[in-house]
């Protein structure tokens, strides 16, 4: 999945000259927590430059009795007095998982998206977690289980056509650990009876750790 | 009304279908209950009812057209490509394309919607489609061993032909998923569904903050309790939430599913309930019925896996619930005898049943299912504040 594929479209971005104060409201207003900066160019064909961003969490220690408040920043300034200049950035065609992890790693809760100089979305935290959400597989009726097969070439390959011999479609595969010898995964599969498949699969050797066995099957 | 305020809707043919060999859905539990409940006194021939036919326009109300249309197709010998099937959930495992299956799930459709019109004109108070309770299917796509949604078809008639408020209520292991999709927009329908949590069993929905959507916000209503759940903690939450919805809904007719798979011995969900609590929840469902919209109740079956041991005696325990019949203390021995033989298990002999062994952790399940409970509560009235009951 591609930031492309999460991020949001439709940006709201202000200009370095907007008053701390306006920047406040302009986030409850629109409901977000962060705002790219951008400030037009000499060249009028070229796109605005960014500048900065700011967050919700800058704008809210403006003023307050804080180890961490701008020192010398008042809610009438500018925001420019208090952006984060060094701006990280995400491309469209940037892996997400590379995106999570560069925010995990610089404790950033949002990212602009530029491609060709151009401010084109911005991609936050919930969107990453929305694509959790997505690959997790949860928006299609199935049953959830839980295997553990060996780590070598194949072994997953063998467990899909084990579940295919069923006639039960795969809505999802997860990774959930693994070390040298084994790995494990979540399948969403699209059947109600995941106990069935269970069987079927521990029968061919499988390990098989959701849904547990049950004493009182026929 | 002639033979009674009761209905019990059957066909033989209902009964007499099979999925596919060794398919965890047995249709024979319509016969079962059907023949416990005359040997044991509790139904009356008279009140034993054929469906009226329902069209294919009937299932266009909720289903789509072009899947009507491969449903049909599947069904003839000259069925499409299984690729083709699949796409709509169809020639799976859960889902096998058979022959005429198109004919006999609309059957199953006619039972439900015949019930609903008993009820819903006023030839019967309450009414039961036990072969009804198809509640996964979907409007384009069958899923979970249902194909048509029989339920969602005959609310959308007593909805839209005879303006009632429907107040629908899933008591199956599952998430009742079809109907609340169907309905997720539609103030005039809750649904409330009661089931093993999605984290841990199909369909994987039914989570509390399911609520319901534009005009139909805070009309869905989801309680979903962790594996294990016993039947004091089943009816704990079911107290908590069910009749507080029901009432604040207030509504015309309630539609009951009352598929039996809660049960402890059932193979396929994970909840640990007695044919006694159920019993409760069947109980319950009747009461709220006499407070709230004079008595009309429609039951419908759905799920149960413990086939012949367990869903003939729990459907056996809805009927009575609905008919208000006391059952003996013990399962007449000419229907053990004869089924058993015919199925070639050994029946149950009493209505009461051992209760499972006790979880070491039923403190910890129902203390979490009292949390989920208290907090969709707290999210519901909030919800509901905003948006006063029309």
């Amino acid at each position: 999945m591609l930031v492309s594929d999460v991020m949001t479209r439709k940006v709201v971005a202000i200009g370095p000259d907007t008053p701390i104060r306006d920047v406040q409201a302009l986030m409850e207003q629109r409901n977000v927590r962060h705002f790219p900066i951008l400030e037009g160019r000499a060249e009028p064909d070229k796109p605005d430059a960014l500048v900065g961003i700011v967050s919700d969490r800058d704008v809210r220690l403006v003023g307050a009795d804080h180890p961490k408040a701008p020192p010398g920043v008042r809610a009438g300034d500018p925001v420019s007095s208090l952006m984060v200049r060094d701006v990280l950035t995400a491309h469209p065609g940037d892996p997400i998982e590379e995106t999570a992890k560069t925010m995990r790693m610089r404790k950033i809760g949002a990212m602009p998206v530029m491609e060709d100089g151009r401010l084109v979305g911005i991609v936050t935290a919930t969107d990453l977690l929305d694509a959790l959400v997505t690959m997790s597989g949860v928006h299609q009726a199935a049953s959830r289980i839980e295997v553990e097969v060996a780590n070598r070439p194949g072994a997953l390959a063998e467990l899909l056509g084990l579940i295919a011999d069923r006639r039960v479609n795969v809505v999802s595969v997860m990774t959930t650990r693994g070390d040298d010898e084994t790995i494990s995964f979540v399948l969403r599969v699209a059947t109600a009876d995941a106990r069935g498949l269970a069987r079927h699969l521990k029968g061919a050797g499988v390990n098989v750790t959701w849904p547990p066995d049950k004493r009182t099957e026929p | 009304m002639s033979g009674g305020p009761y209905r019990f809707v059957f066909d033989p043919e209902l009964a007499a279908f099979q999925l596919a060999p060794d398919h965890p859905f047995k249709p024979v539990r319509y016969e079962l209950a059907r023949t416990l409940l005359l040997a044991a006194g509790a139904l009356e021939p008279a009140e034993v009812v054929p469906p009226r036919p329902v069209t294919d326009e009937d299932l266009l109300t909720v289903h789509d057209e072009r899947y009507v249309a491969v449903v049909k197709a599947a069904s003839s010998p000259s069925r499409p490509a299984d690729a083709q099937l699949q796409r709509h959930g169809l020639a799976t495992a859960d889902n096998p394309a058979f022959p005429r299956m198109h004919e006999l799930v609309r059957g199953v459709v006619a039972a439900t919607v015949t019930a609903v019109e008993l009820v819903a004109s006023g030839e019967a108070l309450r009414a039961a489609s036990l072969a009804g309770g198809l509640h996964h299917a979907l409007r384009d796509r069958a899923s979970g061993f249902c194909v048509y949604n029989d339920l969602a078809v005959a609310i959308r008639r007593a909805v839209d032909r005879h303006g009632l408020r429907v107040a629908y209520v899933d008591v199956d292991a599952h998430h009742g998923d079809g109907v609340q999709w169907l309905f997720y927009d539609e103030p005039r329908v809750l649904t409330v569904s009661v089931h093993e949590s999605g984290r841990y069993l199909f369909p994987g929905t039914g989570f509390t903050y399911e609520t319901g959507n534009g005009d139909g916000r805070g009309s869905a209503v989801n309680v979903p309790l962790e594996p294990f759940t016993d039947d004091d903690s089943f009816l704990e939450c079911f107290d908590a939430v069910v009749p507080r919805a029901l009432r604040r809904f207030a509504p015309d007719l309630i539609v009951v599913q009352a598929g039996a798979d809660m049960h402890h011995r059932d193979p396929l969900a994970d909840l640990a309930l007695t044919l006694h609590g159920m019993r409760g929840a069947y109980e319950r469902l009747v009461s709220l019925a006499e407070e709230l919209t004079g008595g009309r109740m429609v039951l419908t079956g759905g799920g149960g896996y413990d086939a012949y041991r367990t869903v003939p005696r729990a459907w056996a325990l809805a009927w009575a619930a609905l008919a208000g019949r006391a059952l003996p203390h013990e399962v007449p021995a000419a229907w053990r005898a004869e089924w058993g033989e015919r199925l070639g298990v050994a029946l149950p002999e009493t209505f009461a049943d051992d209760p499972p062994e006790p979880s070491p952790r039923a403190a910890a399940i129902a203390s979490r299912n009292r949390s989920v409970a208290d907090r969709l509560m707290k999210q519901l009235e909030e919800i509901w504040d905003e948006a006063p009951a029309a």
